[in-house]
């Protein structure tokens, strides 16, 4: 019996997604000792791929202030193009979208306001007149939306709008918080995700049990949303009388299949070894299921750091994130195979001596990863490294 | 009514205090304004790097941080600066780099809240250390950091040889 369910175990295991990579290439143009690129962004999409185009998406200080950044690979060159800076002051936490065709749709937080583009050509457009941060894209079909947090009151909260697209114009053709009370606490750091379904996915960072915790709500429509619920499945609260709860902070969402959702997220409910990975999958019910740890117990004893999830329509999916678990830090990633993610790969070009980290990913239509990197040092300055992969 | 509404006002405030953040009373301010009043004062800086609703950040404040003359001790010679593990808010490091606090964390290796770091008054690290701590263990961290130990011994050395 007992060998019975090991090789039907064994026969539901998928092969273990072996990883064929390309030699990595520079993505930014100006490096230095006092120039520092970032990746960080709301659902961490720094990279897209667009037709057979690689679009790459950071922020820099090469003049002097932060500014935002796009660079362009076709697939015929060797090398990213030069990149065209997106904004005029102030720039932080760019994203990108692929609209297909070699075309991409960014959108970025520039002096205080967050703002969105259609690339290349287009104009830059202010998603809101409102005090607003960490904005976010997401698309399905002709359905393209954008999630930020507003300043309401003495806070933010997570305003989700529809996106109208005509040619190289962007418009907002509607723009509503999720939740129409005034915030009590601070929303930050929005992950969206329109599935296979048309449904608009949120998740989002919340303060309001007084510590941070990732809320996730549903709309049909696009403008209805369900009251927020807890992502995670572990109910924090306060221990003795002290604090409120271990944090959970900067969700990411994926579309995984056809109208399910996965989110990552990293999370401290252990909290003598740092943040954790961890994942939940909707598999199209609008309800998140038990919560999943998504590094190895190699990785158990070791904070993690700037997880993201990505996925696609035929239910691929692969976590990223990066650990020192071999002494510096490196970039991991674990596949999803069906029952449980699998063992912890370190990207070849992300890992060993030096520091690799803060990895942003994306699956291209034909289920390549593209991944893109800060590889750190202190000398010759950060460069933003890029490679993709296919599976063997 | 406003009374009503002032009270639970107040209550909500009280409640942040107590649940999070900096001990209540001391002059702790952000990282930027903490790096700029180091600099033109001299003082090393004392950087709590705490996480909102955090249990042992409320223990160490409550068991430790309530003592007066540890207030005193720290309030008077230190440039007191908090950070907040998980928050977007930007800071900018002495290098010249812009990053969110909780990006401060990653470059400090953070494996628990609450870390406490001490700083020169240009921003160097000179140590840190995790977890909770007794008023005693601050004492001899401030004779170590202001007393200069820090550039002749590791702190395991001077700890273990101090009367």
């Amino acid at each position: 019996m007992r060998a019975a369910a090991l090789l039907l175990a064994m026969l539901a295991w998928p092969a273990q997604a072996a990883w064929t990579w390309s030699e990595p290439l520079t993505v930014n143009s100006a490096h230095g000792a006092a120039v520092f690129p970032h990746l960080e962004s709301a659902n961490r999409r720094g990279v897209a791929v667009s037709g057979d185009t690689v679009g790459v998406v950071w922020e820099d200080n090469r003049d002097g202030n932060p500014q935002c950044y796009l660079a362009m690979k076709p697939a015929a060159a060797a090398a990213f193009l030069a990149e065209v800076r997106l904004s005029a002051s102030d720039c932080f936490e760019p994203v990108v979208l692929a609209l297909g065709r070699g075309r991409f749709v960014a959108a970025w937080e520039e002096a205080g306001r967050v703002h969105a583009r259609i690339l290349p050509g287009g104009t830059a457009i202010r998603l809101t007149e409102a005090e607003s941060v960490q904005v976010t894209l997401a698309l399905h079909g002709d359905r393209l939306y954008a999630a930020w947090a507003e300043q309401a009151g003495r806070f933010h909260r997570i305003v989700v709008a529809r996106l109208a697209l005509a040619n190289d114009a962007l418009s907002v053709m509607r723009a509503q918080p999720v939740e129409a009370q005034m915030p009590s606490e601070e929303q930050g750091w929005p992950a969206l995700v329109v599935a296979g379904d048309d449904s608009v996915t949120v998740a989002w960072e919340d303060r309001r049990y007084r510590h941070s915790v990732p809320l996730v709500s549903h709309s049909g429509d696009g403008q209805t949303f369900t009251a927020s619920a807890r992502l995670t499945d572990h109910k924090s609260g306060s221990v003795d009388g002290l604090g409120a709860g271990s944090g959970a902070m900067r969700p990411t969402l994926a579309n995984w299949g056809e109208n399910g959702i996965a989110a990552v997220w990293l999370d401290k409910r252990d909290f003598l070894s740092g943040y954790d990975v961890y994942a939940a999958f909707d598999p199209g019910t609008r309800r998140f299921g038990p919560n999943l740890r998504v590094q190895d117990s190699f990785g158990d004893n070791m904070a993690q750091w700037h997880a993201q999830v990505v996925g696609d329509a035929a239910g691929r999916l692969v976590a990223l994130w990066d650990d020192a678990r071999d002494g510096t830090s490196d970039v991991w990633l674990a596949d999803w195979n069906g029952e449980a993610f699998g063992d912890n790969i370190a990207v070849p070009a992300a890992s060993g001596p030096g520091a690799q980290s803060d990895p942003v990913a994306a699956l291209d239509a034909a289920g390549s990863l593209h991944v893109v990197w800060l590889d750190r040092d202190q000398q010759a300055g950060t460069r933003i490294r890029y490679a993709h992969a296919e599976r063997k | 009514m406003n009374l009503i509404r002032m009270l639970l006002a107040a209550s909500c405030l009280w409640a942040t205090a107590v649940l999070a953040d900096p001990p209540p009373g001391y002059p702790f301010v952000g990282f930027d304004a903490g790096l700029k009043a180091a600099r033109a004062s001299g003082k090393p800086i004392f950087l709590y790097f705490g996480r909102y609703g955090c249990a042992w950040c409320d223990h160490t404040n409550k068991k430790t941080f309530s003592d007066a003359a540890l207030k005193t001790l720290y309030s008077e010679n230190y440039v007191l600066v908090y950070v907040d593990a998980e928050s977007g808010k930007r800071l900018t490091l002495p290098s010249g780099e812009r990053i969110t606090e909780a990006e401060l964390g990653v470059r400090l290796q953070a494996f628990a809240t609450p870390l406490f770091v001490y700083l020169t008054p240009q921003g160097d690290k000179i140590m840190q250390i995790p977890g909770f701590k007794t008023v005693q263990d601050f004492v001899d961290y401030d004779r170590y950091v202001r007393g200069g130990v820090y550039k002749q011994k590791t702190l395991l050395e001077f700890l273990g040889g101090k009367s």
